[in-house]
This record gives structure tokens, sequence and C-alpha cells, in this order.
């Protein structure tokens, strides 16, 4: 018995570095509970509301209080490093805002909010795990911990067509996807008799260089190599996998879509950073550049195919969108496509890039959203029409949309621009190696692609400031004064970031450390 | 030599080969030998042997579901409690402990679906 008491020590030495997820697991149930009082209450939501940023914030002390030093817990199964601490900060930094934006609004009655915030808490707990998941099953069980909330929350609006349409739509998508990526892991562990990520390159390699028959070998990986793509790229919303996201982003509750559009996209990032470029750019790489490869297939060149039908199609589509909500859905996948350009990199550069960009991301995302609630509470409507005339209305929230949009853009002074300029050097500092034609075709349509952007984006700006209202304006209700000081700090944020952007540069370079166990 | 991954599926295989072999044989046999008799009693459907009321394929209350999800919680419960029983002495007060927090998230779930009330049969 020796050796399973040995397991239990390695399980209690490895849960001193899991705090901050134990209190969203304990937290998860904290608000389970905390919903069952206040039913009447006027200030429920307030305390809903305090009681979930107080999860937050205990599991955001224990992640200041955590040992540093990168290791491997629960026998391998996730890891601690700065790569991952980078993206539980994220994940902390999104939830918080989401608790902040959906507490006064009308998206959620106060019946019901005590469950949103439930399901919240353990979705961050998931994404927590997918962004230090260092095992395949892992990576699958911290994926479906996400998605299965998430479909719960995308049908939040009981009896409206739309949320329901949402969530059957996410839950058979997400379910394929998952179940596809699944067979391919099967694949995986069948051939090299590993789920361990960090034992993967390894073991390729070992496998190429054993006399199995080549040519079967090598088809079956590539099958598993795709068919695990096909999971990550669902979460990310990447074409071929993105029709799930206008429709769940337009039915979901709006302070959800917001949070959906950052979180669940940040760490299907980070569990393709940690399989492709963490574990599978080392020692089986044949050659550097768009011709690594994994079993004979180029991943880099692979995901750059990816990310240049993701961002085209993206920023194509969201052209003829009038709903705010899927002009922003399809602005999501056409940013997707943008971040892949990093991945495609496979260089240190190029994950600090999509570091950068994320945590921007986040922040303009969310604002953005935020004045789509604005709106929507004012008019009822999420089309464009509605906001004509919004600069005279709600001058704060035409003018943080500006920002919020010019930065998704890309254009200078805003933060938006030293996330694209990061990613584009992370291409262009390919282009000397090998294949590095390559790269430069994909940073011209990179380019390309935001100039595209930009017609979508100012077309909003031009009906918020030049045209003339659509209908005579009703009197907007009063602005809660939560919305006001969070859109004035986002969009501050946004502009502070985008002139003195070394903190972040600091931040995610020293966060760039991949524990490959 | 050492087995490839691929080749200790072998095993594997060869109980699936055996397994679904002898259930096939097994129905075969009872179709050839077997006689057939049919009447009434025998043919209707088994419902704990009270007398059918009607077809099975009729609509059911909602909540019968969230009984089911309710037993099969519980259920796995008791899978996850036998192991522990038996090996309770030597995981000791770690393991208790992490039995207790088990068992205490149930009951959180289950407090919470009671408060809310989902097991109300009264509407």
């Amino acid at each position: 018995m020796t050796n399973l008491l040995s397991l239990v020590d390695v399980n209690l030495a490895s849960a001193a570095s899991f705090r901050p997820e134990l209190a969203l697991t304990f937290g998860t149930m904290a608000m389970f509970i905390l919903d069952l009082f206040w039913k009447n209450h006027p200030a429920r939501p307030a305390r809903l509301a305090t009681g979930a940023l107080l999860v937050l914030g205990v599991a955001a002390a224990l992640l200041v209080s955590q040992p540093t030093a990168p290791g491997s817990l629960f026998n391998g199964m996730i890891a601690t490093d700065g790569f991952a601490t980078f993206f539980k900060w994220l994940f902390l930094l999104a939830a918080g805002l989401t608790v902040l934006i959906s507490a006064p609004g009308k998206d959620f009655p106060p019946a019901r909010l005590g469950e949103f915030y439930a399901l919240l808490m353990a979705m961050v707990l998931g994404l927590f795990l997918m962004a230090s998941a260092t095992d395949l099953l892992m990576v699958y069980l911290s994926i479906e911990l996400v998605s299965l909330v998430s479909y719960v929350l995308a049908g939040f609006k009981k009896g409206d067509r739309r949320a329901a349409e949402a969530s059957l739509k996410y839950v058979i998508y997400g379910g394929v996807a998952s179940g596809v990526m699944l067979f391919g892991m099967s694949y995986l562990f069948g051939l090299l008799g590993t789920t361990s990520i960090g034992q993967l390159a390894g073991r390729i390699q070992h496998l190429q260089a054993s006399g199995l028959p080549a040519a079967a070998t090598k088809l079956t990986l590539v099958v598993a190599m795709v068919l695990i793509t096909a999971g990550v790229g669902y979460k990310i919303a990447a074409v071929p996998w993105h029709m799930w996201c206008p429709d769940v982003y337009e039915g979901a509750p709006t302070p959800f879509t917001a949070f959906l559009s950052v979180g669940p996209k940040a760490a299907g990032f980070a569990v393709a950073l940690r399989l492709f470029y963490g574990a599978l750019s080392g020692p089986s790489a044949v050659t550097a550049g768009f011709g690594e490869a994994v079993g004979g297939l180029p991943w880099p060149a692979i995901i750059g195919v990816m990310s240049v039908a993701t961002m085209t199609l993206g920023n194509l589509t969201a052209l003829a969108q009038t709903n705010l909500k899927r002009l922003l859905a399809y602005s999501s996948i056409a940013h997707a496509g943008y971040l892949l350009m990093g991945l495609s990199a496979a260089s240190d550069r190029g994950v600090q890039a999509i570091m950068i960009y994320l945590l921007i991301y986040v922040v303009m995302n969310l604002g953005s959203f935020l004045v789509v609630i604005l709106v929507a509470e004012a008019t009822g409507s999420e089309s464009i029409l509605d906001y004509r005339g919004l600069a005279k209305r709600h001058p704060l929230a035409a003018t943080a949309f500006a920002v919020f949009l010019f930065s998704l853009t890309g254009i200078p002074p805003f933060a938006g621009f030293v996330g694209k300029w990061y990613l584009f050097v992370a291409v262009l500092d390919r282009v000397p190696g090998p294949g590095g034609n390559w790269y430069a075709v994909l940073a011209i349509i990179g380019a390309l692609n935001s100039a595209v952007s930009l017609y979508y984006y100012v077309r909003v700006v031009r009906a918020m400031f030049i045209d003339q209202p659509y209908a005579e304006p009703r009197q907007a209700p009063a602005t809660p004064l939560m919305y006001q000081l969070l859109l004035s700090a986002s969009a501050v944020a946004v502009l502070v970031f985008g002139l003195w952007w070394t903190p972040m540069i600091d931040w995610t370079s020293a966060s760039l450390q991949i524990f490959k166990g | 030599m050492p087995l490839t991954p691929l080749q200790t599926y072998f095993p594997i295989g060869l109980v699936l080969l055996v397994g679904s072999g002898l259930a096939l044989v097994l129905l075969l046999l009872a179709n050839v030998l077997g006689p057939r008799r049919p009447n009434a009693a025998k043919m209707s459907p088994f419902e704990c042997g009270s007398v059918p009321v009607g077809s099975a394929r009729d609509r059911f209350g909602v909540k019968f579901y969230v009984v089911a999800l309710l037993f099969i919680v519980f259920d796995i419960e008791a899978v996850f409690l036998f192991p522990w029983a038996v090996l309770s002495t030597e995981l000791g007060w770690a393991g208790y402990v992490e039995m207790l927090i088990f068992v205490a998230t149930l009951v959180v779930g289950l407090a919470y679906v009671w408060k809310k009330g989902v097991l109300d049969w009264a509407e």
C-alpha cells in the first residue's frame, strides 16, 4: 500500500500550488448557497456581485502568494508556470469585469443572478485548468468543463427563441467538436503510448526512427493532429469551425457574450500554444519555420492558412452585419485569425505577441460589449440604426466605443495597435528564414484585412457621430454609475497602454516560461 | 522483443472477439434449440409483475428527468465510496477529508435543488 500512500502525498503536495483553483471550486459552491438567500431583497444583485468578486479576489490573492517556480502537479496532469499564471490573471480580469457589468444590468433578472455567478466561477475554474493542462486528458476535461457551462449560459434566457437556438447549436457543435478531438487523442495515445503533452515530441521522434510501416503511421499521426486541431479550433472559433459563433453570441445574454468572446478564446490559445509551440516545435521539428513538421505535417503552414481563412472570412462577413452583437462576433472571429498569425510564427516572439494582444483584447472587447448593453437597455435594440446620434444622447458611451473600435482596428495611438504591431513583427521576423516568402504573404494579407476591418468599424463610428437619429430618441434611462466608471476606465486603459506599453512587454516576457516536464 | 504500443492492444482485441463471439453463439443456440410457444402474457412488456396499463411510448413529466439525474449522481457517489471504504484505514485522515469534501459537494447540490423546489411534486 506504500504505492497508494505516495499517490496521496503527491496530491497533497500538489494542492499547495493549486490553491487558486481550490478557492474557485469552493467559491462555486458558496455562490450556489448564497443564491438561496435574500430572495426578494432590493440589494440582492449588489450582495451577490460582492460575493462573486470576493471569490475572485481570494483566488487572485492565492495566485499572488503561490510559489512561482515552475512545476508539475498531480502526476503531470497540470503545470504551474509563468505562462499559465499570465492567462489566469487574464481570466480573473475578464471574470471580474463581467461580474461588474452584469450586476446593474437587465440581462440577468435578480432572481437568477446567483445562478449566473456560480456558473461563471465554475467556468473560470475550467479556464484555469485549460491554461495549465499538460496532459491530453486534462485538456479534454477542462475544455468540457468550460463548454458545458457555456451551453447552459448561452441558453440562459428561458423561453427566448434565439437563446434556445444558440444553446442547441452550441451543444450540438461543441459535442461533435470535443468528441472529434477526443477521438484524435485516442489515436495519438494508441500511436505514442502517452497522454503527456511534454512527452509527445520525443515519442514521435522515436516512432519515426522505429521501423513501423511509415506511410500508415504518418497518416494516423496526421489524422490525429487534424482532429485535435479541430477541437482547439472550435474553442477559438477559427475557420472552418466558426459557425456556432455568431448565433451563440447573439442569443446569449450580452454580459456572458462579452465573457465568452475573451475567456474561452484566450484559454483555447493557451492550449494551442502549449500543444503546438510548447511541445511540438522542439526536437521533432525537421526544419525551422514554415516547414517545421510533425510526422510530415508542416503545422505552422497549416495554422498560417487557417489564420488567413479566419481573418478574411471574419472581416468580409462583418461588412454585411447590421446587428452589433453579430458584427462583434464576426470581428472576434477575425481577431482569432490575427492571433493565429502569432502561432504560425512559432517563436517566442509570436507567443509574446499573442499574450499582449489577448491582454488588450480583453479590455477593448469587454468595453465594446458594455456599450452594446447600454444601448440595448436604452433602446431595446442591437441594430446599428439605433446607434445613430449616440454621440448626442450619450457622449461618454459614444466616445468610449469609438476608442474601442479604433483600437480593435489597430490604429495608433490606441492599445490595439501595440498588439497588432507585435503580431506583425513576430511574423516579419520569420521572413529571412526558411519559407520566409509565405510569412511575407501572411503579413500582407493580415495588413489588407486590417484595412477591410476599418470600414465596418468606422461605419459604427459614423452612425454614432455623424448620422441623424433614425427615430425620435426616447427619454433614455439614467446610466448606472458602474457603467460610467467601467467605460471610462476601459477607454483610459486602452489609451494609456497604447502610448506606454513597457509594462505589458515586461510582464509578458517574464511570463514566457512554458513548463516542459 | 518489446511490444510496440499498437501490439499491446492485442489482448483487448482478443477479449472483444471472444466476448462478442460468445454472445452471438449463445443467442444463436437459444434461437435454434429453444422451444417457442408464445401466449398473450408472455408477449406483454414486463413491468415488474403488474398488469401493463398502456403504451410505454407516452409523455412523461419532465420532473422524472431531474430525479433520474439525482439518482445517477448519488449512484456514482456510492461507486466512489466503495473503494475508499475498502482502503479507508490505509488512506488515513487525508483520504477521509477528501471523501468528506466530495460528499459535502453533493450535499450542497442536493440542498440547492431542494431549496429551489425541484423535488416538490404537488403542482
